[in-house]
């Protein structure tokens, strides 16, 4: 998607990252005092959302960089650690969360890697396992042909042994890292799903097949893998879809170089629904069997996630039985009745993916 | 204003002309005709002049209070000739408005036929003075989008039918799913928040079955529904709610009633209360009673005693 307007801080030095960025960016930049300018200009549009994602804003991070997965009591949590390097996305899912998150949503791009590098620094420098991520509040890798970031995050973390980078994307931008020395400690990860939902729901990103082929090329370059099928959409014969899917992932690339695989099934905050029905007035993703959830978002009915999960790890197991597999905010109920266990004490999911980022990255194995 | 008061003949009114009608009230005529005989018409009915008949602008159940009588002539206030369309609409509105609240129905009416000579924020501004209340710029720009709607519409808002959240709703709907919900509606008798329940299990069954519409109305199971005559319309909803549930949530559904079939199984009869945990999404299962004296409380805790060794407790925890 291309950017049409770009608002950019007037007390940011004119760095060369920004100046990379302008260059690159090839739109006229309107330097700007206040960010209200932006809230303005987004909001007086009449789908702020769509306005938002041809619009963007070069600031600084004026809260905190690192931040901790917002999990919750109920769900279990990876205790992930989240990068905070941009917010909003390009690519317009239907059912992306950052439409209903952002009041009004903005398309952030937080400039500064001096300050990013200090604060890294500072988690390098931490007697722990961290798995870092910037694809919580956007895509990871949406600046990949216009910024610098992707470069330096992977070749800062390729001089540490604690810290494990996650670049989670639905893009194939992947061009300006293959030849990075990275080190091992980089894993490239692909948000994946059917055919079907990707057509109907994600527009503006990769083919299936787009994205396993830049999974391939990356493996190929040494990086380490990662999978996310997140949101899984229940629709008819849809677990059939997903075992496709599962397959065509291993006819691209070994088991060995898969970190994890994660699952979840869609699950939205209730306003989002409204969102989606206005924005995307075709698709039907919210009018399946949907409760809500001690979260308070819509969840599928437990039942159907357990019958849909039950036979996507089975397929996964049939390819790669030693795999990580796990579930990304499920209960007790569903990883005993899918997984037949349940990481119960406090951290266990956590350390679990620890060990198999600390086996397939190099990292400090004493830190566990 | 209006020309002083004159008699005419009762003939010469236009009965069939009821452009300047706002109420919506068929109330019998029989006590106000009664009360013109002994007291005589207190206020003239209002009516406008045309070439060979006069249309009625306010005063329809005075002069039907009159033919009622069996009068044949009746004094009325005439408009002069050249009164426009607008002033007579007037007339007739405040007419109305400034006797007793206008029902919702008569606002969607009364403001559907100003916004042909008024721009909205004009009847807004000038609403005190012809409404005799304040209506705000959003109720009005509603009372409009819903005044577009089909004719049955209108019918079903003045009987209660339909709901002014209800109508806004359906107005964003293409024709035929407007005049779907217009039909069903029509049939039974539901609070504004269930039509809202109907209207959106509907929508989202023929959006993701990728049905036409109409050919979900026409199926047997709802005709069979909706047009019995022998249910009430209470009732009719009720069977329709949970016909909808049932198309909109299969899965849901089925494991409640399975659920329900086990737990009525157990025999635990009325004291005892067993309650699977909401949407079965949490994991605890909750029992409660109650029991006033030792005695009771001994047997509701044999009755589930007994219900350990019933298969079908172990079938709810393990299905
Ligand atoms: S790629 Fe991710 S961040 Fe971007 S629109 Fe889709 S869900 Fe949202």
């Amino acid at each position: 998607m291309k950017i049409d307007t770009l608002f950019i801080d007037k007390d940011l030095p004119l760095t060369f990252e920004i100046d990379y960025l302008i260059s690159k960016l090839k739109t006229v930049p309107q330097w700007i005092d206040d960010p209200s300018s932006v809230y303005n200009f987004i909001t007086a549009a009449d789908d702020p959302i769509s306005k938002a994602k041809k619009t963007l804003y070069i600031t600084r991070n004026k809260g905190a960089v690192i931040r901790e997965c917002p999990g919750t009591s109920y769900y279990t949590c990876c205790d992930y650690t989240i990068l905070h390097a941009g917010t909003f996305c390009t690519m317009d899912c239907s059912y992306c969360i950052l439409q209903a998150y952002f009041h009004p949503p903005v398309l952030q791009y937080f400039a500064g890697l001096e300050t990013l590098g200090h604060t890294l620094e500072k988690m390098f420098s931490k007697n722990k396992i961290f798995r870092i991520g910037t694809g919580e509040y956007t895509d990871s890798l949406i600046w990949e042909k216009v910024s610098l970031l992707p470069e330096f995050l992977v070749n800062t973390f390729a001089r540490q042994n604690n810290c494990l980078l996650e670049l989670k994307t639905k893009t194939v931008n992947i061009e300006s890292l293959l030849s990075l020395d990275h080190n091992g400690k980089t894993v490239i990860a692909w948000s994946l799903n059917t055919p079907d939902v990707i057509r109907s729901e994600e527009k503006g990103t990769a083919s299936l097949t787009a994205r396993l082929e830049a999974a391939r090329i990356a493996e190929s370059n040494g990086y380490r893998l990662a999978f996310h099928f997140d949101p899984l959409v229940i629709y008819p014969d849809c677990a059939r879809h997903y075992k496709t899917v599962i397959q065509q992932i291993f006819e691209y690339v070994r088991p060995e170089s898969i970190v994890w695989i994660s699952i979840g099934t869609f699950r939205f905050m209730p306003k989002l629904k409204q969102i989606i029905e206005k924005r995307f007035n075709r698709s039907t993703i919210c009018y399946g069997e949907f409760i809500l959830g001690l979260d308070n978002k819509m969840r599928y009915f437990k039942p159907l996630r357990i019958a849909l999960y039950k036979e996507i790890i089975s397929c996964i197991k049939e390819y790669a039985p030693d795999l990580m597999v796990y579930f990304c905010m499920e209960d007790q109920e569903v990883w005993e009745k899918c997984m037949g266990f349940f990481p119960k004490k406090e951290g266990e999911l956590g350390r679990l993916l620890d060990k198999s980022a600390v086996t397939h990255c190099h990292l400090n194995s004493r830190l566990l | 204003m209006f020309n002083s008061p004159c008699e005419i003949l009762l003939s010469d009114i236009d009965l069939t002309d009821d452009r300047y009608q706002m109420s919506f009230e068929e109330t019998s005529v029989a006590f106000l005709a009664r009360s013109i005989k002994e007291t005589g018409l207190m206020c003239p009915p209002l009516v406008r002049p045309t070439n060979n008949k006069c249309i009625i602008i306010s005063g329809f159940n005075r002069i039907r209070a009159q033919l009622y009588n069996n009068e044949t002539k009746i004094i009325v206030n005439q408009t002069p000739p050249d009164t426009s369309d607008y002033r007579c609409l007037l007339h007739a509105i405040t007419a109305l408005a400034f006797q007793r609240p206008l029902t919702h129905a008569e606002l969607i009416r009364c403001t559907g036929r100003l916004s042909f000579f008024l721009e909205k924020e004009q009847i807004v501004q000038k609403s005190p003075a012809i409404f005799n209340t304040e209506l705000n710029a959003r109720f009005v720009e509603d009372l409009i989008t819903i005044g577009a709607l089909p004719d049955p519409a209108l019918a079903l808002i003045h009987l209660g039918n339909l709901t002014l959240n209800t109508a806004k709703k359906i107005s964003v709907c293409e024709t035929g799913m407007i005049n779907i919900f217009l039909k069903i509606f029509s049939q039974i008798k539901a609070s504004s928040s269930k039509q809202l329940e109907i209207i959106q299990y509907i929508m989202e069954i023929v959006a993701r079955d990728a049905i036409d519409p109409t050919n979900f109305f026409n199926a047997k199971e709802i005709q069979a529904l909706l047009f019995d005559e022998n249910t009430a319309p209470g009732i009719k909803t009720t069977l329709l709610r949970t016909y909808l549930f049932e198309r909109r949530f299969p899965t849901i559904f089925k494991t409640h009633q399975r659920v329900q079939e086990k737990i009525s199984a157990l025999k635990l009869g009325g004291n005892i209360k067993f309650l699977p945990p909401e949407n079965f999404e949490g994991q605890y299962y909750g029992i409660s009673f109650k029991a006033k004296r030792y005695d009771e409380f001994a047997a509701t805790v044999q009755t589930l005693h007994t219900a350990l060794s019933n298969p079908a407790l172990k079938d709810i925890f393990h299905p």
